[in-house]
């Protein structure tokens, strides 16, 4: 074969000369079924240990399961065909264990009170059905992020009002063990916070856009570090002090925790000035503090966190924490194996201490695995944070990522003791609605971000050698 | 921003390394610390949940506790305990409740439930092989058949009178019989519900009677002229030479010493043939309470407490493995009420299982064997884990004074003046020795005596000993010795006999 006869490659075809971007939907397809698998292999592991046979509505579910997160995928294939291939794959893994979860605790109950109502399962994947809605409504809604920006003070002030409602409404519609973050209707309960949290990131992101050049501004120079100027620091106050408010009025002291710590990041992101960082940092121990010496219930969780084993606490205040690491050591290194554990003796395991469940029956090896999926979630935010371009979309994409990582962080480091235990709920783990369906919305954002920031440039019309040919019609 | 947000990932990574390195230290490094802590009630659940709880049985293969698996399918224990015969053998299995137990349950529970070091082996190869966790079974040393016969009596023939049974086996010292009445249904206590468990447990703590109280181990009694075995024995190994003929002081009255108190026999009895002298049998026999307080008088406190304990009294830590209370000899503080203490009475107390272990110390040639209750412990395999080896505990009497008492309890019971004549061998059927006692009690002795029983047969090669009291049943030949022959027929002829 001659030389003569090999086409040369700048005339080739069949080679195009941009590399194709790729949307990688079947990978996130192979991912899901992956997901499909494991959540199956774990339905029918808490049969097997519990009845010793399949579970008799596995199939239902999973079905339902598989559905739901089916249409979800199609609808990224339609809506956001370069979003990052990953994102739907973990949230759904995380949320089909969550339905196990639910279903193993309400198959088997404690002693002294009942299991979870049977129909608890049913309900957590109607929920889900609807998280995933919310997912494919953001998507279709939000074509493309920057609109979001139009919506900044609509957002903000919908947000503060959705934080703000628990604590004005009477105790018997808003109060849940002694914190005021719900609202009650019939046997239906709403969590306004989670919604709040997503309207507040936008609303910051839009906010932050717009004055982070003005906020960037250095003002005096103190130890090395450039402080704001004093004109600017309205805004933080405001987020601070209506974080106190959250800390002293609804006694909600993680969520007031995650929401400062969302703004601040985002102030940081925008601004890239560490004074910020500092300040909001300083600024909430602060008023934390202050908080646990003026108010009983704040310093009750400081008491609980550094003395769980004295006194009366085992057996009082600091029942629950301890039980959940109770629960944590005697799954040890591999666990109980699901359904092979006792994470019913811990109250309300299904919602806040749902991690010590998963660490008591897959042990410190499945609680790593699930850690790893929370930061590849972040990580995969945080990635499109980096590579799209639009400033606004960029801090977006930052701050829910951060504020991902942070819940994780309080709820998680809460249960383990590494910090004061807060009552938040584990995102797509714990039982219940407004939780999940927040957190697929969040999802839904990111999901929205990575496409746009993935979507290849325009290709150009005709490939001609190394010369570019613009037709104009 | 993107160096901004470079640094937000980083603090990112420090949460997450954070949270991975606190999980990997607290289920790595503190599970057994936290294991331990106030209030952590997991471990306990397991060890109850793992296995299932392997069975108790008699030493005939008459299962009175077992495992299977719970009938509520969404019960977080898998299986349910329960007792076919709960009241009869109460005594013996103990409970077994969510949170605690009593008996065999409790102290053979880390065999039953398989967490044992013993066992550990076995449990290994069990997983390896993939069969079912099952803790060891627990064969006790109880004959069904005189089980049945001592819970029947107690029943039926006392007229609801609480009192106990206990008969050993005087070779081994293994109990053959241990009944107490009233008693209680272990079943209700066994309920997974813990509402339910509390309530019953309310119900039987405030039932009349206490029918949670062993009285077979866990209360104590005068033993009235019973305690003449024990009188008698320091007598005769006292006194070398005597026997069994020997004339020994028997008024019809004694003045006790230091006071004017006069003692006088059983509805003032004239002893033997009111010479103010008998033979020390006939004055056994007819249980004359002047010769043994007179007697009892000279030896002495101290004597009668090296005997007492001898025979097994005031021994804090026997166990059978349950803890028995123990049956005490106080040394009197004046010689009048060493004369009482030397005829079971002032504060001479003992158990049920005391009065079978007098009778099995004599019928054992003065040997006394320590009284058991676990025979074996079997692992799921059918291997044996342990099997008790028959210990003495004392050597009560030398063989020759234990053959003189063993003819005055002969006596007491062949004799046509004995006090249980009316159980002689014609009657009963084999040949039985044995000794009453009366016992009073109350403020001034005004409440109703306590039967008071114990015995040994066949005399000439003894198999089975028997202690019984019944709380206010009179006299010990009426209420008490009826219920021995019942047990003793019923074994002997388990025996085959």
């Amino acid at each position: 074969m001659s030389s003569i006869t090999a086409p040369s490659p700048a005339i080739d075809p069949d080679s195009p000369l941009i590399p194709v971007a790729r949307g990688r939907r079947r990978t996130e397809l192979v991912m899901l079924i992956f997901a499909f698998a494991l959540v199956a292999f774990a339905f029918a592991n808490v049969g097997y240990s519990l009845k010793g046979r399949l579970p008799s509505s596995m199939a239902e579910y999973l079905a339902a399961f598989v559905v739901i997160t089916v249409i979800g995928h199609l609808a990224v294939r339609r809506l956001a065909p370069w979003a990052d291939p990953l994102l739907l794959p973990l949230a759904a893994m995380l949320n089909g264990l969550g339905i196990v979860m639910t279903y193993r605790l309400a198959q088997q109950g404690n002693l002294l009170s009942a299991p979870l109502s049977p129909s608890a399962t049913g309900i957590q994947i109607l929920y889900t059905a609807i998280g995933v809605a919310c997912f494919i409504a953001v998507l279709a809604l939000v074509r493309e992020p920057r609109v979001l920006q139009r919506y900044t003070y609509t957002l903000g002030v919908i947000g503060l009002a959705l934080l703000a409602l628990p604590a004005l409404l009477p105790s018997s519609i808003s109060e849940v063990y002694g914190a005021k973050i719900q609202i009650r209707l019939g046997t239906f309960t709403i969590q306004p916070e989670e919604f709040a949290k997503l309207a507040l990131a936008v609303s910051f992101a839009g906010y932050l856009v717009v004055k982070r050049d003005v906020l960037a501004l250095a003002g005096r120079r103190v130890l090395g570090i450039d402080l704001p100027r004093a004109r600017d620091l309205g805004p933080i106050v405001v987020v601070w002090a209506a974080s106190l408010l959250l800390l002293v009025f609804e006694s909600d002291i993680g969520t007031s925790a995650v929401f400062m710590g969302l703004f601040v990041a985002m102030l940081y992101i925008a601004t890239s000035r560490t004074s910020w960082l500092l300040l909001g940092f300083v600024m909430f121990v602060a008023g934390a503090f202050a908080a646990s010496r003026l108010f009983g219930h704040v310093g009750e969780r400081f008491d609980i966190w550094l003395h769980p084993f004295t006194g009366s606490n085992p057996e009082g205040n600091a029942y629950q924490l301890v039980q959940g690491l109770y629960g944590m050591a005697s799954g040890g290194l591999l666990g109980k194996g699901l359904g092979g554990g006792q994470p019913y003796i811990t109250p309300l395991v299904q919602s806040d201490l749902v991690f010590t469940a998963f660490g008591e029956e897959l042990g410190l090896a499945g609680l790593m695995a699930i850690l790893l999926i929370y930061g590849l979630i972040v990580q995969r935010g945080l990635r499109t944070a980096m590579s799209v371009k639009d400033p606004f979309s960029k801090l977006l994409a930052g701050g829910l990522s951060f504020m991902l990582a942070l819940q994780v962080f309080v709820i998680v480091g809460g249960v383990t003791r590494l910090i004061p235990l807060t009552g938040i709920t584990t995102p797509f783990l714990s039982q219940g609605g407004s939780s999940l369906v927040a957190s697929w919305i969040l999802i839904g954002l990111l999901a929205r971000i990575s496409d746009s920031a993935r979507r290849p440039p325009p290709r150009p019309i005709q490939e001609e050698g190394l010369t570019q040919v613009v037709t104009l019609k | 921003m993107n160096r901004a947000l470079r640094r937000i990932s980083v603090a990112v990574l420090v949460m997450f390394v954070l949270l991975l390195v606190n999980i990997n230290y607290l289920q790595g490094f503190e599970p057994a610390s936290l294991a331990t802590k106030p209030g952590n009630s997991r471990a306990f659940y397991a060890s109850q949940n793992e296995y299932e709880r392997g069975s108790i049985m008699t030493s005939d293969g008459v299962t009175i506790a077992a495992s299977r698996p719970s009938s509520n399918a969404n019960d977080s224990i898998k299986y349910q305990r329960y007792y076919p015969l709960g009241e009869e053998y109460a005594p013996v299995t103990g409970y077994d409740t969510l949170y605690s137990q009593t008996g065999i349950e409790y102290y053979e529970n880390s065999v039953l439930n398989g967490s044992d070091a013993s066992l550990s082996v076995r449990n290994f190869i069990d997983l390896l092989t993939g069969k079912p966790r099952k803790g060891a079974s627990v064969t006790v040393t109880i004959n069904s058949k005189a089980q049945d016969a001592a819970w029947d009596a107690l029943q039926n023939d006392t007229g609801g009178k609480p009192g106990a049974v206990v008969a050993l086996d005087p070779q081994t010292g293994a109990i053959l019989a241990t009944a107490s009445y009233p008693s209680y249904d272990p079943n209700l206590l066994a309920t997974h519900s813990g509402t339910q468990l509390n309530a019953n447990d309310h119900t039987l703590l405030t039932a009349p009677g206490n029918p949670l109280l062993n009285r077979a181990i866990d209360f104590t009694w005068p033993p009235g002229s019973t305690f003449k075995i024990v009188t008698s024995s320091a007598y005769l190994t006292k006194n070398p030479g005597s026997n069994t003929q020997t004339s020994v002081y028997s008024p019809t009255q004694l003045t006790l010493p230091q006071t004017t108190h006069i003692l006088t026999n059983n509805d003032g009895e004239v002893c033997g043939s009111g010479s103010g002298q008998a033979p020390l049998i006939d004055a056994f026999a007819q249980s004359c309470d002047t010769t043994f307080a007179s007697l009892g008088e000279k030896l002495g406190s101290s004597t009668l407490n090296d005997f007492a304990g001898l025979f097994g009294m005031n021994s804090k830590n026997l166990t059978i493995p349950m803890p028995v209370t123990q049956s005490n000899y106080v040394i009197p503080a004046s010689q009048a009420l060493t004369a009482f203490s030397a005829i079971g009475q002032y504060d001479d107390t003992v158990t049920p299982l005391q009065e079978a272990m007098f009778a099995a110390a004599i019928a054992n040639g003065g040997r006394l064997m320590t009284p058991y209750l676990v025979q074996q412990v079997t692992a799921s395999d059918l291997s044996t884990v342990e099997k008790t080896t028959p210990t003495q505990l004392s050597q009560a009497v030398s063989p020759a004074v234990a053959s003189e008492i063993g003819q005055m309890m002969l006596a007491v019971v062949q004799q046509p003046d004995g006090t249980a004549n009316a159980f002689n061998t014609s009657v009963v059927g084999f040949t039985m020795a044995g000794k009453t006692g009366t016992a009073q009690n109350g403020a001034n002795n005004t409440g109703l005596d306590d039967a008071v029983f114990t015995c040994f047969a066949p005399y000439d090669n003894p198999q089975i000993a028997v202690g019984v009291i019944i709380q206010g049943g009179g006299y010990g030949a009426t209420a008490a010795a009826p219920i021995a022959v019942q047990v003793i027929k019923a074994y002997l002829a388990s025996l085959g006999k």
